[in-house]
């Protein structure tokens, strides 16, 4: 990692924890309680910032760089890792939606969960998502593998817009917008009101943070896989060739000019043995 | 350029340009069917995915409902609340119309007058107006007022009203 990427990452990170302590000072003791909810209130500066982390910026971020990814002339597997960073993530946050949701549920509605529009929704797209993590581990050529998630990545985010616009097209026992409404009036005021949006912000660059260094270990242990690689092969070749037919006319190693992967073996002879790993 | 590879470039122009709109196409199917999805969602499932019946649905449909199970929503209408042994007695009202609730099992913490709330239970006949239930849920609103607007705290930090 470049000198400049490792400050980004550390300036997000302290910026993330400043602004969560912040929100938590001013969410448990700042902040009045509210008429009718009281006290239960204070979960509105967590649960609505972590709903849309995991919603808009990581499932977001997912659907952009799979669309990047499919598209031709921005194909590069930068977005592919970008992706899977943002939808791991995005598990995290959408299972945390569902935990902090269910611990609202309990004291305000009654029930720790009910199958109505919005909940059902949520954990279809938990489950959606999920999904698309399965099928990375799904063994395949790194091209064909960030194709198909690119694809799973865009059908699983049709479920995003079915969440936002479930207590608008359904009656639901989940409220509607206190933000995101049809007029798009703001339904909290004051304190509470700043404390919700310094919430957001607190939460979106947790994201911003556990993206970076997300990312970062993908890079890494792709690195770390082709090392492996690396150093199998070079295992092998020093074992001796045993395909005589194949290694007859191959020079001595990194001759051929082909430096792509820094494997010092010509091709034919990785085949067999990318077969018995 | 010779005329062999001129040849050549003419043949592999149009398969050139033939990827680009295979791409296309399937980038159409795939827009369609994710619109088919959402259609199917919204259209298709329509008010089957309603979480409960307001008051006036439940009576305009109270013939075809019976004494069937079924979420109904309605507000606490105030002076109707009556505690009882098993749980409590109360009015919803909604739409102009009202429905006796008598729901055994304790209420939520929220549960109060002029509240929104879903109870879960049914008609005890085709004829009459009574709704059994043994579930509330409070529904809350999507709009959140300090409890005490007016307080302010003092110099030592303490509110004082």
């Amino acid at each position: 990692m470049s000198g400049r990427a490792r400050t980004v990452t550390r300036v997000t990170g302290a910026a993330a924890l400043v602004t969560t302590a912040l929100t938590v000072w001013l969410g448990l003791w700042v902040t009045p309680p509210a008429q009718i909810q009281g006290t239960l209130v204070r979960l509105l500066y967590l649960h609505p910032p972590v709903a849309w982390v995991a919603l808009y910026c990581a499932f977001g971020l997912a659907a952009l760089s799979s669309l990047l990814y499919l598209w031709r002339r921005t194909r590069s597997l930068f977005w592919d890792r970008l992706g899977a960073s943002a939808v791991e993530v995005g598990v995290v946050f959408t299972a945390l939606t569902l935990v902090t949701g269910s611990l609202w549920g309990r004291p305000t509605w009654g029930v720790w969960w009910t199958w109505t529009a919005r909940l059902t929704s949520t954990a279809l797209l938990l489950v959606l998502f999920l999904g698309y993590l399965a099928l990375r581990r799904v063994p395949a050529d790194p091209d064909v593998r960030a194709r198909r998630c690119a694809v799973a990545a865009l059908f699983a985010f049709v479920d995003v817009p079915i969440v936002t616009f479930s207590v608008d097209w359904w009656q639901t026992l989940h409220q509607r917008g206190t933000v995101l409404n049809p007029g798009l009036t703001l339904k909290v005021h004051g304190s509470m009101a700043w404390t919700l949006g310094l919430g957001f912000l607190a939460m979106t660059l947790v994201f911003v943070w556990m993206v970076l260094v997300r990312y970062r270990v993908e890079v890494l242990s792709d690195r770390i896989g082709d090392a492996q690689l690396e150093v199998s092969l070079s295992e092998r070749w020093a074992e001796g060739p045993t395909v005589p037919a194949a290694t007859g006319d191959a020079g001595p190693p990194g001759s051929d000019g082909d430096g792509s992967a820094g494997s010092p073996l010509p091709k034919p002879v990785a085949e067999p043995l990318g077969g018995r790993r | 350029m010779s005329v062999a590879t001129a040849a050549t470039e003419a043949v592999r122009a149009p398969a050139a340009r033939r990827r680009p709109r295979r791409r296309l196409r399937l980038l159409v199917v795939f827009v369609l069917l994710a619109a088919a999805v959402v259609y199917l969602l919204v259209e298709g499932l329509g008010s089957s995915l309603d979480y409960f019946d307001t008051v006036s649905q439940a009576l305009a449909h109270k013939t075809r409902i019976g004494t069937t199970v079924f979420r109904l929503e309605g507000v606490v209408v105030p002076g109707s609340v009556h505690r009882t042994v098993e749980g409590a007695d109360f009015e919803v009202s909604g739409g102009g119309h009202k429905i006796v609730v008598h729901n055994a099992g304790s209420p939520p913490e929220l549960f109060q007058p002029n509240i929104p709330v879903v109870v879960v239970g049914h008609f005890t006949s085709s004829g009459s107006d009574l709704f059994v239930s043994n579930q509330i849920m409070v529904k809350h609103s999507a709009t959140y007022i300090a409890a005490h607007p007016t307080r302010v705290r003092g110099p030592s930090g303490k509110i004082v009203r």
